[in-house]
């Protein structure tokens, strides 16, 4: 009996130690405004076997797409029930080498035709199922903050008292190319902006706006719906 | 014999303090995939330069670190692989070696230049890679029939906490960019034809 006290009491511990954290970083999350809009050109669709590669566009036309927003739309894109067949975007370029390096990469659909009479890179593309490639482009950028924050540690303690805050800004814009009929489909934009506070009386209490994590998953469910509708 | 021990403990002390406030950073080797391109039956051979098997560049930022950056033979390796994907039979030639006759073409790569750049300089959160190398071909005869600059750029982001090998990694991207306008200039030209 007394055992089975014990269990109840530590499965309780153990249980409050996750769902806690989880709560409070729920209540913790400062708010993101979002805009997700598409533009849609032509039609979409995947046939069984066919794969989507997602590509940063090139860092030698000014882009600066972080590789871990990369990661995470093709994570998102090819989790869950809707998942679909996402193709590791390294292992494309590496077994492309070197027409999708970022100087040699099609900047636009119409010098893509010109990359694709290469017979060998044809064939790597159709012998793969890689059907679309997504290109995208834009950045999180921090657009400000403020405020004023002051830690102090005496021989009584420590503490800290202020308010401090800060906003970022995540635009991004994912193009839609097919490469079986190597035309422009369309493009998703999102929108995310998101700011985040500090306030602190003795101990700091953080609102975190995820504002790219955010945009991720935006983007990334549009992109599912976009091409799978 | 105590003065010998207090030396010894300021040289491990001197040595820790120099090492911390530098970076040294070394390539083995970039991994460059096999380039997807037709390759030529045409004869090459290839001469290196000393520095070539054991590159390695060190500056020291003002106000910063001191970095140092070594490709050892990666400079090599890359070499070797794309020109052998390039042409069929390609062979390495030693230094003092002449060229035979049954080679068509002699390839000269140089590294003529190379820099970087750190966040903290680039107020960025990247690390950034410029090797520029001179490629000079030769026919037969000697004569040169090619003289190219190529100039090559690699970036690599890093965290918030910034790691040294994004700046390998940087240098990669960068011998990458060098092997890519490589095949474009070849095929740009007439060698192959």
């Amino acid at each position: 009996m007394i055992m089975k006290e014990r269990l109840k009491i530590i499965s309780l511990l153990i249980s409050n130690t996750i769902t806690v954290p989880l709560l409070l970083l729920t209540l913790l999350s400062a708010c993101v405004t979002a805009r997700i809009e598409d533009n849609r050109l032509g039609i979409t669709g995947l046939n069984d076997g066919e794969g989507i590669v997602i590509m940063a566009k090139s860092y030698h036309l000014g882009n600066e797409t972080e590789n871990k927003f990369i990661s995470c739309v093709s994570r998102n894109m090819r989790d869950g029930a809707s998942g679909l067949r996402i193709i590791s975007n390294q292992e494309f370029v590496d077994s492309l080498f070197p027409w999708f390096e970022p100087r040699t990469a099609p900047a636009n659909m119409q010098s893509l035709p010109l990359l694709m009479n290469r017979p060998e890179v044809a064939s790597i593309i159709k012998n793969n199922g890689i059907r679309y490639i997504i290109w995208v482009d834009g950045n999180t950028d921090s657009t400000g903050g403020g405020g004023n924050l002051s830690c102090a540690v005496g021989p009584g303690g420590a503490g800290c008292f202020g308010f401090a805050w800060w906003s970022d800004d995540a635009k991004y814009e994912a193009s839609v190319w097919d490469l079986s009929d190597f035309s422009e489909d369309g493009n998703v934009t999102a929108d995310y902006s998101g700011t985040s506070f500090l306030p602190a009386v003795i101990i700091p209490i953080p609102f975190i706006a995820r504002t790219q994590n955010r945009a991720c998953q935006g983007l990334s469910e549009q992109l599912k719906l976009f091409i799978v509708g | 014999m105590k003065y010998k021990k207090n030396k010894n403990f300021l040289g491990l002390v001197a040595t820790f303090l120099i090492l911390s406030c530098s970076s040294q950073i070394t390539v083995l080797d970039p991994n460059i995939p096999k380039p997807v391109i037709a390759s030529s039956n045409l004869s090459a051979a290839i001469k290196y330069p000393d520095n070539f098997e054991d590159f390695s560049h060190e500056e020291q930022i003002i106000g910063e670190d001191k970095w140092q950056i070594k490709l050892g033979g990666s400079n090599k390796i890359l070499f070797n692989k794309l020109f052998s994907s390039i042409f069929n039979d390609f062979i390495i030639l030693d230094k003092d070696s002449a060229l035979e006759s049954t080679i068509d073409i002699l390839i000269e790569p140089e590294i003529e230049a190379f820099e970087f750049s750190v966040p903290k300089q680039s107020q960025t959160n990247a690390f950034a890679v410029w090797i520029r190398y001179r490629i000079k071909i030769y026919d037969n005869q000697g004569k040169t029939i090619a003289n190219w600059p190529i100039s090559a750029y690699g970036k690599s982001e890093t965290g918030t906490f910034s790691d040294n090998n994004d700046l390998g990694h940087a240098a990669i991207l960068a011998m990458r960019d060098a092997a890519a306008l490589i095949i474009l200039q070849i095929e740009k030209s007439s060698i192959l034809k």
